[in-house]
């Protein structure tokens, strides 16, 4: 009987100090998340909502409403909505075949494929930007190669929206294939095999079967990609033409060309905002599979 | 590494004694800092140092390097300061380019001594253009101007102005680029030049720090010349981000004419980065912009001497002439100092008007005019 009451007595501060061991652990990151991006963010929302009328500070939308009455603001975030899209259009069309390749094939030249395929994971952005220039600009490579074979009449991407999306993609390559390629290993070989058996062709094996299976590490990648996307820098400001402009671009072009922090700070909290719809679409995503995981 | 670190206090040991040394009486070293980029350190080390030093046997040039280290020359600069305090020798006699009013201690303390005819003579030849303070010594410049490709560009056809290089433009569709005026300044001078030729080809207008209102409301008209030869630049207006890409496209033959900084397109053709076909021009009407370097003697200097002595030299026409030859620079003392075959040499290029763009609040209208009026094909008011 003492026992019993005695035991939770010990057992709770041990429990306690555990707890506060745990905390003790995450607090220095969770401190660092706090004090250099939600408050700073918190405060630049803040800073975005208010006016300062004669030195009375009230509750606005007015700037918002700027900037979407603005036709250029409007047209730079129209534009880099455009380029997200179909860069993660052709991501996945690149991405899905390689994919499937590097998850089905084995061997040397599986392995090669694979080796090429992350390359650009080690490549920094701005050297990538120069070798497209090269590459795709007028008299460069690829026009020389079409030249020899007998087709004239390039016209070169460099400097157009194309080369934004050439670049972006080449980039997103290595991260997109290891997410597919490692959701595709957990379909099991012999959903495939009884599929075929049933004689389901490959189409309807993939839409069928390893699509609906492979539905989460596609957010993912989907989710991922577009937070990467939308905030590009170096790839759209070397690559893209002067205007319409990304919005990364754009906010560093407000504040630093046009000296107009104000302005940038809305294009700023407009595109977290974007980005955060995303961002919880990642954790949604993310937080299934971990209750599924936990109740299987 | 031991070895290293003593070999290392045993330098400074050294060093410091020879300091103590030579502080009592006048050295014979002339201690030089510079922050500029290789291609200007290269040049002191191999040419200006070495003929100092044959015309003056009597000293000695000791050329510190501080590129990329802290705030480069004015961490030098606030050392000299703290010396004219304390009445020590700021261990500087001569600052390779420093702007003397760029910091309010500097000008209230006078750290930079006034050059005159009577210490400095050769500053007599130093040409109206360089626009340049009692303290400062400007002895290199540069300045934007017309590169073309002469394989396909006829002489007679080459734009001698402004409003000729408009007509070039338009009649030759895809061969010239300018990149965005905030990306390098050879695109910004396309871009201030014609901002320049719409208020009347007047630069003196635009005075730094002053902001007039009337002039930026011309700048529309500006706006509707670039925008007029919008589709005629390289694949319909694509305007690169930078000097570099833009003489790229030049030295690829993706285009034949483009506006280029002086010492780039030179250094380029020293090299043989561009066809050996490529001339240079500059508009005779009104040039484009251009800037020089200034450098500066601590009033504090611990050889004064020597340091006037080098200031007097590099104004000499033997440097003035290195400058063109080896950077690509452009003299600071007028062209007629300089031998008659480097004359005829730069003939096209040979100008003694360096007209000059404010920056400031003028450079950020003229940037984000230039974005939305020129590169965007939308109409804003529409």
């Amino acid at each position: 009987m003492t026992t019993q009451t005695l035991s939770p007595k010990t057992d709770s501060p041990r429990q306690w100090r555990q707890a506060a061991f745990a905390y003790l652990l995450v607090a220095p990151p969770l401190l660092l998340m706090l004090l250099l991006i939600f408050i700073p963010a918190l405060q630049s929302i803040a800073r975005t909502l208010t006016v300062d009328v004669d030195g009375q500070v009230g509750f606005s939308f007015s700037r918002y409403v700027a900037f979407f009455q603005d036709r250029i603001s409007v047209s730079n975030l129209m534009f880099t909505f455009q380029v997200v899209f179909l860069t993660l259009a052709t991501i996945f069309v690149v991405c899905f075949p390689l994919a499937l390749y590097l998850r089905f094939a084995q061997g040397r030249l599986a392995a090669a494929v694979q080796i090429l395929a992350l390359f650009p994971l080690f490549v920094p952005g701005i050297i990538l930007c120069y070798a497209l220039i090269r590459f795709l600009g007028t008299r460069g490579t690829l026009e020389t190669i079409l030249n020899v074979v007998g087709v004239s009449g390039y016209r070169t991407p460099y400097l157009k929206p194309e080369a934004i999306i050439i670049g972006l993609v080449w980039e997103s390559i290595p991260f997109t294939v290891l997410v597919l390629t490692a959701g595709l290993r957990q379909v099991n070989d012999s959903l495939i095999e009884s599929a075929r058996d049933v004689g389901a062709n490959d189409w309807t094996i993939f839409r069928r079967i390893i699509l609906p299976l492979i539905m989460r590490p596609v957010l993912i990648a989907f989710s991922l990609n577009f937070l990467g996307i939308f905030g590009a820098y170096t790839v759209p400001y070397l690559l893209g033409p002067a205007a319409p402009q990304m919005m990364g671009v754009f906010m560093q072009q407000t504040f630093g060309q046009y000296r107009r922090p104000d302005d940038a700070e809305t294009q700023a909290v407009i595109t977290f905002i974007i980005c955060s719809l995303v961002g919880l679409l990642y954790v949604r995503t993310v937080a299934k599979q971990r209750i599924q995981q936990e109740n299987e | 590494m031991r070895q290293f670190k003593l070999l290392l206090v045993l330098m400074l040991v050294l060093v410091s004694t020879a300091s103590l040394i030579q502080a009592q009486e006048t050295r014979s070293e002339i201690y030089v800092y510079t922050d500029s980029d290789t291609n200007i350190s290269d040049l002191w080390t191999n040419v200006i140092i070495p003929a100092f030093e044959a015309e003056h046997p009597e000293y000695d040039v000791v050329l510190t390097i501080v590129r990329g280290v802290g705030g480069g020359n004015a961490d030098i600069a606030a050392r000299a300061l703290a010396a004219l305090e304390t009445g020590d020798d700021p261990q500087v006699d001569f600052f390779e380019q420093i702007g003397v009013d760029s910091v309010a201690d500097w000008v209230d303390a006078n750290l930079f001594l006034e050059v005159t005819e009577e210490n400095v003579p050769n500053i007599a030849t130093v040409i109206e253009a360089t626009n340049r303070l009692p303290q400062e010594i400007p002895y290199r410049g540069s300045q934007v101007l017309l590169a073309y490709n002469s394989e396909f560009v006829a002489e007679d056809e080459v734009p001698t102005t402004y409003a000729e290089l408009i007509e070039w433009i338009k009649a030759n569709p895809g061969e010239f680029v300018y990149n965005r005026p905030d990306k390098g300044g050879s695109g910004a001078a396309m871009v201030t030049r014609a901002i320049f030729e719409v208020t009347g080809q007047q630069p003196e207008l635009f005075v730094p720090g002053e902001f007039d209102e009337e002039l930026v409301a011309q700048f529309p008209e500006a706006w509707e010349l670039l925008g007029s030869i919008h589709d005629s630049i390289y694949e319909n207006g694509a305007y690169p981000a930078g000097n570099t890409p833009v003489l790229e496209l030049f030295a690829n033959g993706s285009v034949n004419m483009i506006t280029a900084w002086s010492d780039q397109a030179l250094q380029a053709l020293n090299n043989g980065l561009l066809p050996e076909t490529t001339k240079l021009t500059q508009l005779q009407d009104l040039p484009f912009t251009g800037g020089y370097t200034y450098g500066a003697i601590p009033s504090n200097a611990g050889n004064m001497e020597g340091a006037l002595a080098l200031a007097n030299f590099l104004l000499t026409s033997e440097i003035q002439e290195s400058i063109v030859n080896e950077i690509g620079g452009f003299p600071a003392v007028s062209w007629e100092e300089l031998p008659a075959d480097l004359q005829t040499q730069f003939t096209d290029v040979i100008t003694d008007t360096v007209p000059t763009w404010p920056g400031g609040e003028y450079g950020a209208a003229m940037v984000e005019g230039w974005y939305n009026n020129v590169a965007t094909n939308i109409d804003r008011a529409s």
